[in-house]
C-alpha cells in the first residue's frame, strides 16, 4: 500500500510540475534586452543628407536602413541634395534646425560640413559619417579605410608593374574630387606604395571629377604620351569604365591595368567580364549599410549620452574582386537588397 | 543683314579679326606644345585632340545655331543626357535599343519644342526659360532614373562602331561631329531658312515687321538644337559605353558656351557660323590637350577656360558694341 501511496503522490507531484511549466511556458518570455530596444528606437528621427541618390552605394545603404526603420519603428528621411553642394549646406542646415535624433551624413569634401558638424553636436544632435569623413569627428563613422584602399590600388599596380615583365614602370591615377576625403587619404595610401617602390612613375595624376568621359579623355591624352604605360587606378568604377574604353579603343587591354574600386555593383562586375576594368576593391554596399544600421540603432538607443562624447569607427570589409569571382554577392542588384 | 553680304564692311572686319585671333592663339600654342611636350606632335594625339573636342564641337555647332538667332540655349547637357538616359532606359523594357533610341530623339525633339514655344511665342528671355527647363528636364529625369549612371545594352553593333569605328583612319566620333558642323554650315549659308535664322537674330523686330516668320523659326532652332544634342549623347554614350546624368552638374554647358563666343558669334545674333565654331572648338581642344598633358588639376583647368571665357565675352561686348538699334531690338 505504501508503494502505492509513494506512486500516486509521485504522480501527482510531477503532474503539478507539468502544470507549472504549461503555465510558465504559455507566458511570453522575453528576449533579454529586447524591450529597452524597442523603446530606445522607436519613434526617433534619423535625417540621411547624401552627396548624391544617384549613386549606386547611396540606394543600397537606404535600401538597409528603411527595412531596418520600418522593422523597428523609427523615421528616416532623405535629403538629397543632388550633388550640390550648396544645396547640401541647407539641407545640413535644415536638418539641424528640424533637432532629429541622429544626421547621418556623407559628405561631399572634410571642409564643407566641418563647421555643421559641430554645429548639430552642439545642438545635442548626434552625427554618424558615412564613407566620406569631414575634418569633424563625430560621434561615429562607418565606411572604408580609404589609406588602406590606396595602398590596395597602388599595391595592385606595384604587383603588375615592377616585375621583369612589366611593359614599364608607368602609373596614372585618376583621382576624383580632389578635396574629398577618399582622395586625400588614399593619396597617403598610394604614397606608401610609391615610397617602398622608387622605381614605379606616377606620370599622370588627373582628377576625373568622378565622370566617365572625363576619365576617357585624360586616359586617351596619357596614352598618347605614354604609349607603354602598364598602369591606371581609380576610385569609382562607374568612372574608370572610361579610362577601360580609351585603353580598348587604343588596343591596349593586354598592356594596361585597372585597378579601381566600388560599391559591389553588378554594373561593375560588367565592366570586368567585358574587359574594361581589371580589379575592383569592392567595398560591398550592402554590408557597409548593415553596419551603419547597427550603428544607427547603437546611437539611438543611448539618447542619454551627450552628442559627441564618445566617437567610434567603423572600417568595413574590402573584397578584391577580378574576373575569377565576379559573380555572387559580389555583384548586387538594387533587387536583391529589398 | 550680315552675313549676306557687304552691307557692314566694318563689322565684318572686325568678326573677320576675332576668328583670326583665335586661330593664331590656336597655332602659336600648337606650335609651343609641339616644342615643349613629348608626343603632342603625333598623328595619335592630333586624332585624340579631335576625338576629344568631337562631344563638346557637335554641342557647339547647336548652340551656335541658336545664338546667330539671338537665342541662347542653357538645355543642351540636360537635353543631351536625359534623352539618351531616357532611351537606355526604356531599352531595359525590352524595347529594341534602335527603336528606344528613335524614342529618345522623339522626346527631346518635344522638349525642344516646348523650348522654341517658351521662347517664341510666351515671349520670355531665352536665358531665362532655358535655365529653367533645363533643371526642369534634369530633374525629372532625376526623379524617373534610379542612377545617375545608365549603361547601353551591350553588343549594338552601330553603338560600338560609333564609338570604336573609324573611317578612313578618323575616328567616327569625329566623323559624326564634322558632318554635324558641314550639314549646319550648308543650311546656315546655302538655305532660305538659313538665311531667315540670321535675319531673325539680326534684328527681331525687323524681321517680324519685314513678314518673315520668325515664331517658326525660333521653334526650329530650339528642336534641331535639342536634336543635335542628343546627337552629342549617342556620341558619348558610344564612347564610354554609357551616359552619366551627372554630367548636368559639371562645367560642360559653360565650356559650349565659350566654344561658340570664343570662336567669335556674337551673343547679340546675327553674324558668325560653323566656321567659328570649329575655330572655338580647336582651340578649346588644343589647351585641354595640353592642360592634361602638363598635368593641370581639373580645378585649374576650369579656371583658365573661365578666364578665357571672361576675355572673350569682354572681346565680343568691345568687337559688337551695344548701339541703339540692338538696344531697342532687344539682347538675350
Amino acid at each position: 500500500m505504501k508503494i502505492f501511496k509513494k506512486c500516486l503522490l509521485a504522480g501527482m507531484a510531477a503532474l503539478a510540475l507539468l502544470g507549472v511549466a504549461q503555465v510558465a511556458s504559455a507566458q511570453e518570455t522575453d528576449q533579454v534586452g529586447r524591450a529597452a530596444y524597442l523603446d530606445g528606437v522607436k519613434g526617433k528621427k534619423v535625417i540621411f543628407v547624401p552627396i548624391s541618390q544617384g549613386m549606386d552605394l547611396n540606394q543600397a545603404w537606404v535600401m538597409v536602413w528603411q527595412r531596418h526603420a520600418a522593422r523597428y519603428g523609427f523615421t528616416l528621411e532623405v535629403r538629397d541634395p543632388n550633388g550640390d553642394t550648396n544645396a547640401g549646406i541647407r539641407a545640413m542646415q535644415g536638418a539641424i534646425a528640424e533637432k532629429p535624433d541622429l544626421i547621418i551624413v556623407q559628405n561631399p569634401d572634410v571642409q564643407t560640413y566641418a563647421r555643421l558638424l559641430k554645429q548639430a553636436q552642439a545642438a545635442g544632435i548626434k552625427v554618424l559619417q558615412v564613407n566620406m569623413q569631414s575634418a569633424t569627428q563625430t560621434d561615429s563613422y562607418v565606411g572604408n579605410d580609404w589609406i588602406e584602399m590606396g595602398r590596395l590600388e597602388m599595391g595592385e599596380l606595384a604587383k603588375h608593374c615592377t616585375g621583369p615583365n612589366a611593359v614599364s614602370h608607368k602609373v596614372v591615377w585618376l583621382a576624383g574630387v580632389q578635396t574629398g576625403a577618399a582622395n586625400i587619404y588614399m593619396r597617403t595610401g598610394i604614397d606608401k606604395v610609391l615610397k617602398a617602390n622608387p622605381e614605379l612613375q606616377l606620370v599622370s595624376d588627373q582628377p576625373a571629377d568622378y565622370i566617365s568621359e572625363k576619365a576617357r579623355q585624360i586616359t586617351e591624352t596619357v596614352l598618347q604620351q605614354h604609349p607603354d604605360l602598364c598602369g591606371i587606378m581609380g576610385i569609382w568604377d562607374n568612372a574608370e569604365v572610361g579610362a577601360g574604353a580609351a585603353v580598348a579603343a587604343a588596343g591596349k587591354q593586354d598592356q594596361v591595368t585597372i585597378v579601381t574600386n566600388g560599391a559591389g555593383a553588378a554594373t561593375g562586375c560588367e565592366s570586368i567580364k567585358n574587359g574594361l576594368l581589371d580589379v575592383i576593391f569592392n567595398f560591398n554596399a550592402p554590408v557597409q549599410g548593415e553596419i551603419a544600421a547597427q550603428q544607427i540603432s547603437e546611437l539611438l538607443q543611448h539618447p542619454d549620452r551627450k552628442a559627441g562624447s564618445e566617437k567610434t569607427i567603423f572600417f568595413g570589409p574590402i573584397t578584391r574582386v577580378d574576373k575569377t569571382n565576379a559573380t555572387g554577392r559580389n555583384c548586387w542588384k538594387p533587387e536583391d537588397i529589398k | 543683314m550680315p552675313g549676306s553680304g557687304k552691307s557692314d564692311d566694318r563689322r565684318l572686319g572686325f568678326k573677320a579679326s576675332q576668328e583670326v585671333v583665335v586661330v593664331a592663339i590656336s597655332v602659336v600654342m600648337f606650335l609651343v606644345f609641339s616644342a615643349t611636350l613629348n608626343n603632342f606632335l603625333s598623328q595619335g594625339n592630333i586624332i585624340a585632340i579631335l576625338k576629344n573636342v568631337s562631344i563638346l564641337g557637335t554641342l557647339a555647332v547647336g548652340m551656335g545655331f541658336v545664338v546667330v538667332g539671338r537665342g541662347i540655349d542653357l538645355t543642351m547637357v540636360a537635353v543631351m543626357v536625359v534623352g539618351v538616359a531616357f532611351s537606355i532606359w526604356i531599352s531595359t523594357w525590352g524595347i529594341d535599343f534602335t527603336l528606344a533610341v528613335i524614342c529618345g530623339a522623339i522626346l527631346v525633339a518635344a522638349i525642344g519644342l516646348f523650348t522654341g514655344v517658351m521662347v517664341a511665342v510666351a515671349e520670355v528671355p531665352p536665358i531665362f526659360a532655358t535655365l529653367a527647363i533645363a533643371s526642369s528636364v534634369y530633374g525629372s529625369g532625376r526623379i524617373v532614373f534610379a542612377s545617375d549612371v545608365l549603361y547601353a545594352p551591350p553588343d549594338i553593333a552601330w553603338l560600338k562602331f560609333v564609338g570604336n569605328g573609324s573611317v578612313l583612319g578618323i575616328p567616327m566620333s569625329v566623323v559624326i561631329f564634322g558632318a554635324v558642323a558641314a550639314l549646319m554650315g550648308l543650311f546656315l549659308r546655302k538655305t532660305r531658312f538659313g538665311r531667315l535664322v540670321y535675319a531673325t537674330g539680326d534684328n527681331p523686330n525687323a524681321a517680324r515687321t519685314t513678314g518673315l516668320p520668325t515664331r517658326p523659326i525660333i521653334v526650329t532652332q530650339y528642336v534641331i538644337s535639342a536634336l543635335i544634342a542628343f546627337t552629342a549623347g549617342i556620341i558619348m554614350t558610344g564612347l564610354v559605353t554609357g551616359i552619366d546624368t551627372r554630367l548636368y552638374n559639371s562645367s560642360l554647358i559653360y565650356d559650349v558656351l565659350l566654344v561658340v563666343v570664343l570662336g567669335g558669334i556674337g551673343l547679340s545674333g546675327g553674324q558668325g557660323g560653323v566656321r567659328n565654331v570649329i575655330a572655338g572648338t580647336i582651340l578649346v581642344g588644343i589647351l585641354t590637350n595640353g592642360m592634361t598633358i602638363l598635368n593641370f588639376s581639373y580645378t585649374s583647368q576650369n579656371l583658365i577656360k573661365s578666364v578665357i571665357l571672361l576675355g572673350a565675352l569682354a572681346i565680343d561686348a568691345i568687337i559688337n558694341p551695344r548701339d541703339e538699334q540692338t538696344s531697342q531690338s532687344g539682347d538675350i
